[in-house]
């Protein structure tokens, strides 16, 4: 008996050793992801097309901090006006993205959704397009109300009508893809149709479709940033019943969770958060694909590791493509396109390596 | 025989008058059931005789016509989903699709319906885990993943997440479907060894002869009705058997438990 007992608590002592070790590598890619975000920061500040040295930045950027925000110097005000808000939405985007996929993925028990795959970001694109445009045909003058509300309502009406195709059809893995596809495709043309029509209005939504950081303001960040961080608060501490919910709707019932309120709620809630993203800085494909993948084959599908990591690493991924993106040698390269060229071979890397298992 | 006598009165599920359907026509017409704690009980039928249907009344999944359901002596009506799911588990026939969730991970989720720490687990959930890992042999899978595992190892990761859900009923859905013969019987002398500690396990499956080899009872559903509940030999009967299954077979009585050969032919019905 005593034996018995005393196996039983070695085993378990190995066991807890696992689980502190996948805990432990979450800790350390939130630690060096954040040292990285501060580098990427920094080195961010010298990139663009006024050339300010690494030095310089350093200099400035006390500047800023010791006259709270009142930069005299040109290069200053370069950095303060543009550069810092510009970084601090890439970070925040990416780390919307990231987890808006996460939790996709997770409600839709499917690990090739994502709010690109999904039509989700299309949808809010276009609703940014048809209410801005309303909104200058009104003449209002409040842009910047209806492009966060234009997209909102643009997300989940694009996500009602994917979940109603795919589930249609039988709710397959696949199912999702295609359904979400045909909505993009059908979404895109009415933005491509709506802006040909009204040429002269939207001269600068064509860059921003394709998604770009370089119009970000301030004025941006106060609108985005707090209820970016909030529903990325409210989802870290929901990571428990997300896991739960990876059992699939009936057996996460058998353990107290109304599943289907609960997926309709959570879904909601990120394409909310793909509406943020979408609502400023355009469309951008496959970060909330790829990065929810890379950290699961690092800290594995405990939401409680994954959340946190996925948050970092998506501000990470974003800040390297914003920083790409800005060193294009003819002005900007579009950051949608340079995170597509890494997306699609990783979307068809997982098609052909999950293909089968999920019974597509 | 203590215990019997102590827990006489008390039933661990009441089902009474229970009707169900899913559209106008009922699928389960008046079922009563009553099993006392401990029971083994078995639920035998038909493909489409309503043994899903009727485990996933008693957990509250569907919402009844008429009629009650208590388990543990508490009206279903009256609880809180999460508070049955600290009653009573059920057991689904196999693990859902893999998210890179680790064995620890997922039998871990059993402990959800009790968490209310915000993030991790307490050392005690922790704790329960580690013993029903080790009970059910399955401690050494612990950091890999679900679907590298084996039908039979998968099918006591499944066990283990409802033991740690600590239920006094556990609702067992064809648990054998895909093991072959061994693991079957492994399943049934889990289920065996977790009723003499105390749980009560009602369990649908197509396996007649472990019924009766490990059941305390055996309830016979057909068409929505109950039409026999009692011990294994006095339900397992040729008559019972040709009707509720349309088939013939021949019992063979091996150590006293009651077994079936199906001699018998079908036919096939246009």
């Amino acid at each position: 008996m005593e034996e018995v007992a005393s196996a039983n608590t070695s085993g378990a002592k190995k066991e807890r050793k696992g689980v502190k070790a996948v805990r432990w590598r979450m800790l350390l890619i939130v630690i060096l992801g954040s040292i990285a975000l501060v580098l990427l920061f920094t080195l961010s500040m010298t990139i663009g097309p006024y050339d300010i040295s690494f030095t310089e930045a350093m200099e400035q950027i006390w500047q800023i901090i010791i006259t709270g925000g009142k930069p005299e110097d040109m290069s200053g005000k370069i950095i303060y006006n543009l550069r810092i808000p510009r970084s601090i939405a890439v970070m925040l985007v990416g780390a919307g993205l990231a987890i808006a996929g996460a939790v996709m993925q997770a409600m839709i028990h499917n690990p090739l959704v994502d709010p690109y795959v999904t039509g989700v970001s299309s949808g809010a694109s276009f609703g940014v397009i048809l209410f801005t445009l309303g909104a200058s045909y009104i003449g209002s003058m409040s842009v910047y109300m209806f492009a966060p509300i234009g997209a909102i309502i643009g997300a989940v009406a694009a996500f009602m009508i994917t979940m109603l195709v795919a589930e249609g059809a039988g709710g397959k893995a696949m199912s999702y893809v295609l359904g979400g596809v045909i909505v993009a495709a059908g979404l895109s043309s009415g933005t491509t149709l709506i802006m040909s029509l009204n040429a002269e209005k939207i001269h600068s939504i064509t860059a921003w479709m394709f998604g770009s950081f370089s119009n970000i303001e301030w004025q941006d960040i106060y609108v985005i940033a707090i209820p970016i961080i909030l529903i990325l608060i409210i989802i870290l501490f929901e990571a428990r019943k997300l896991n739960v919910m990876l059992l699939g709707e009936s057996q996460a019932q058998y353990l107290g969770i109304n599943s289907r309120q609960y997926k309709r709620i959570m879904l909601m809630l990120s394409a909310v958060l793909t509406a943020l993203c979408v609502a400023y800085c355009g469309i951008i494909g496959f970060v909330g694909l790829v990065v929810p993948h890379l950290c699961r084959m690092v800290v594995g599908g405990d939401h409680r590791v994954l959340i946190p990591s996925s948050i970092v690493v998506g501000a990470v991924v974003l800040m390297v493509a914003d920083i790409i993106s800005k060193s294009g040698p003819i002005g900007e390269l579009p950051i949608g396109a340079i995170t597509s060229v890494v997306g699609v071979p990783f979307f068809i890397y997982l098609m052909l390596k999950e293909g089968k298992r999920y019974a597509m | 025989m203590q215990c019997e006598e102590q827990q006489a009165e008390k039933n661990m599920l009441d089902v009474s008058d229970l009707v169900f359907g899913y559209s106008d026509e009922d699928t389960l017409k008046g079922v009563n059931i009553t099993i006392k704690p401990g029971e083994f009980v078995a639920l035998m039928g038909p493909n489409g005789s309503g043994k899903t249907t009727m485990m996933r009344c008693i957990n509250k999944i569907l919402k009844i016509k008429s009629g009650s359901v208590k388990i543990d002596e508490e009206d279903i009506l009256r609880l809180k989903m999460e508070d049955i799911a600290k009653i009573c588990t059920t057991v689904p026939a196999d693990t859902p699709l893999d998210f890179a969730l680790t064995v620890r991970d997922f039998v871990s989720l059993g402990r959800a319906p009790y968490v209310n720490t915000l993030w991790w687990e307490t050392d005690e959930d922790e704790k329960i885990v580690d013993q029903a890992m080790w009970d059910l042999g399955i401690t050494r899978y612990e950091n890999r993943r679900l679907h590298e595992l084996s039908s039979g190892e998968r099918a006591r990761v499944l066990l283990a997440k409802g033991v740690v859900q600590t239920p006094k009923l556990m609702l067992v859905d064809e648990p054998s479907a895909h093991l072959d013969i061994k693991y079957k019987v492994q399943v049934m002398e889990i289920l065996r060894d977790l009723t003499n500690k105390g749980l009560t396990v009602l369990i649908a499956s197509h396996d007649i002869n472990l019924l009766t080899r490990f059941c305390d009872k055996i309830m016979l559903l057909s068409k929505g009705r109950i039409i026999d509940y009692g011990l294994p030999k006095d339900v397992v009967t040729k008559e019972s058997i040709r009707e509720v299954f349309d088939i013939e077979v021949e019992l063979v009585e091996c150590n006293g438990i009651v077994y079936i050969l199906p001699t018998g032919s079908t036919i096939i019905e246009q």
